[in-house]
């Protein structure tokens, strides 16, 4: 009796641990932030991404849904998935994205699905970056747009991307913004305009 | 000990014996299956392979950066090191090399804005068993593995098909090959 006691604990307690470490890495739904954790203004970051230091649970969700990540004295990874309000991105919905001069030599700002990869749309408008904000005129105040439908002006697509969100890669970051990230990074606003059915 | 006991003890060792097992185990496993991928898609080891213009057709591996262009190099290192140099590029660029456990084990610049910028970034990759290696060569770095096995990366900011494709015709000039 002992013995069939000790295995079934043993075997439930591995279905566990299995499920567990699954949902951590982001296998089965999002993943787990555990530790390490940087917030700027809903811009979430981890500064261990693609390094040694990083812990388990960071190790296994990065492998999953950011692999080939550089190191942070390389480029670092801010992503958010929600508006300045808090509500879920949603592909029904319309937002605009406005910021400033970002603290390194060159920045992009890329909507991904909830799986990680680039929505599967033929829009040909995929991120917004330094390059596009110095050929909009300015690259210290820009704004664009993120809708499934094209949009006037600076428009980043998110046709077919569901519940998506977006990722702000800055290369070659400033030390200030390795520092003291919450005082070197004014992230970009994401406000949202309208949604379909509130239309 | 009573059986409820027992049985709560087997849970919690089952549950985080395995929960640890796994979750160390994800990154190779993952790293693993990209290379497979990789090897697939008809890439040999030791020579530099342009990635198609990324789009949401043609991307392989989560997360990729439209803007950039890649460049892959399967990476083994049982027979011995291999040495890298890959040219700069007037643009943000950088070579990177990933250990088999996903590890940035090397970032280095491409850009040949930045001071002191060499014409060529040369790296040697090794295996942690070797301590040293033959012939002399002018490396910027020598990166040593703890398994033979790892992926080279080649990122320029290429938002444009005219940029990628001077990005591509670099590639004659950049070597991925066993430092013989």
């Amino acid at each position: 009796m002992r013995i069939v006691s000790a295995l079934l604990g043993l075997v439930l307690g591995a279905a566990c641990g299995l499920a567990a470490a699954l949902a951590a890495a982001g296998i089965v739904g999002p993943g787990v932030r555990l530790g390490g954790g940087i917030d700027v203004d809903g811009w979430t970051s981890d500064w261990t991404i693609g390094s040694a230091a990083a812990n388990p649970w960071t190790r296994a969700r990065i492998a999953r849904h950011g692999l080939l990540a550089l190191t942070r004295e390389e480029a670092v990874y801010f992503t958010r998935n929600t508006d300045d309000a808090g509500d879920r991105f949603s592909e029904a919905c319309t937002y605009q994205v406005s910021g400033g001069k970002m603290p390194g030599q060159w920045w992009s700002v890329t909507v991904y699905d909830a799986s990680s990869f680039l929505p599967g749309n033929t829009d040909n408008a995929l991120s917004f970056d330094l390059t596009d904000a110095a050929a909009a005129g300015d690259a210290g105040t820009w704004t664009f747009t993120v809708s499934a439908a094209p949009a006037e002006g600076d428009w980043v697509s998110s046709n077919a991307a569901g519940a998506f969100d977006m990722t702000l890669r800055i290369y070659k970051p400033t030390p200030d913004l390795i520092a003291a990230p919450t005082a070197a990074l004014t992230p970009p606003r994401v406000d949202k305009i309208a949604c379909k059915d509130a239309i | 000990m009573r059986l409820p006991g027992i049985g709560l003890a087997a849970f919690v060792i089952g549950l985080v014996a395995t929960h640890f097992i796994v979750l160390n185990a994800l990154p190779g496993r993952i790293m693993s299956k990209a290379r497979e991928r990789i090897v697939a898609s008809g890439a040999p080891v030791h020579e530099w392979r342009m990635t198609p213009r990324v789009t949401p057709q043609t991307q392989t591996i989560v997360r990729p950066s439209p803007d950039l262009a890649y460049a892959i190099c399967l990476i083994d290192t049982s027979n011995g090191p291999v040495v890298l140099s890959v040219p700069t590029w007037p643009e943000y660029g950088s070579l990177s090399i990933f250990d088999a456990s996903t590890d940035n084990v090397y970032a280095g610049s491409l850009d040949s804005r930045l001071p002191d910028a060499p014409q060529l970034r040369t790296v040697v990759v090794t295996s942690t068993a070797m301590q040293t290696f033959g012939p002399r060569v002018d490396v910027s770095s020598v990166v040593a593995l703890k398994n033979p096995r790892a992926l080279a990366l080649i990122r320029r900011l290429a938002p444009s098909q005219g940029l990628y494709d001077t990005a591509a015709g670099l590639l004659p000039e950049s070597r991925c090959e066993p430092l013989l």
